[in-house]
């Protein structure tokens, strides 16, 4: 048998491995379908898109005054066994920023500071935090803020959740007492 | 060999490429048959919590049991009368509170 007879390939054969170079186009191709969505996320994250959706506009707690929205407009998302969480992103008014020492939020009035609630981290123009959702949260449930300042000071404010995040109003009342 | 680490070259970095995980704190507390409650804390990407202050706080703020986490992450106290809250606290805003009217009962 001569080694020419063996190369001879079926025409199937032939194209792939004629064209098979080409599938290198796909990969360029495949990515680039992702750029829109990279690229409002990348807008998000750097708070180009501003804070968020559903933003309620100068919350005053005590002496501060903050803007408080949720990161996307959508129903809270689970994390495994620890529950359902909701991005909340908050912006503290220019004037409070050498005076707060940490902002807080928590579904219902914290029993006290030390149980105030999640933690904003993050520059002080765009904090985020992930707020805990019980499932047996009530609709018409408050998000409550606390500041602490550096003068140890706290101060306390309150928003319904429905104005907040409907999302997660919907959500409860969809899901209700299922849990 | 290198034929195999060729197959699982692209597999292999695809999975290490996996998203970066969240860690928010959880705890979870159930009543022995003994009148003993046991609280369990951890954190979501499955790590444990040995060391972390668990507290056992009255509704009037009193602190009943002030404890820490064992080694296996869990502590377990006697259920206290009257209305109580759990507090597992990892540090500021890393709290978690479990009430006593969530503590299933055998």
């Amino acid at each position: 048998m001569s080694r020419a007879q063996t190369l001879t390939a079926s025409p199937l054969k032939q194209a792939w491995l004629k064209w098979r170079f080409h599938l290198n186009i796909l990969l360029i191709l495949i990515p680039l379908g992702f750029m829109p969505k990279y690229f409002a996320d990348a807008k998000l994250f750097r708070g180009e898109a501003g804070l968020g959706a559903n933003i309620v506009r100068d919350i005053q707690v005590g002496p501060y005054s903050l803007d408080l929205a949720e990161m996307r407009d959508q129903e809270p998302q689970a994390d495994g066994p620890a529950g359902f969480f909701k991005v909340f992103n908050a912006a503290l008014c220019k004037a409070c920023i050498q005076d707060v020492k940490a902002t807080y939020l928590r579904i219902g009035k914290p029993r006290s500071l030390r149980a105030a609630g999640t933690i904003f981290f993050g520059a002080p123009y765009n904090m985020s935090t992930s707020l805990p959702i019980p499932p047996r949260t009530s609709p018409d449930a408050q998000i409550w803020i606390t500041v602490e300042g550096w003068d140890g000071s706290m101060h306390q404010a309150s928003v319904p959740l429905a104005q907040a995040s409907p999302a997660t109003v919907a959500w409860l009342k969809k899901q209700g007492g299922k849990k | 060999m290198k034929h195999l680490m060729r197959t699982f070259a692209l597999p292999t970095l695809l999975l290490a490429a996996a998203p970066a995980m969240a860690h928010n704190p959880m705890c979870e507390c159930e009543e022995l048959a003994s009148g003993q409650v046991k609280c369990t804390g951890g954190f979501s990407d499955g790590s444990g919590a040995p060391g972390v202050t668990l507290d056992v706080i009255g509704y009037d703020e009193q602190v009943l049991v002030g404890g820490k986490l064992g080694e296996d992450s869990t502590l377990t106290f006697k259920r206290p009368d009257g209305e109580f809250y759990v507090l597992f606290d990892a540090g500021p805003g890393h709290v978690v509170e479990v009430d006593y009217a969530d503590i299933p009962q055998p």
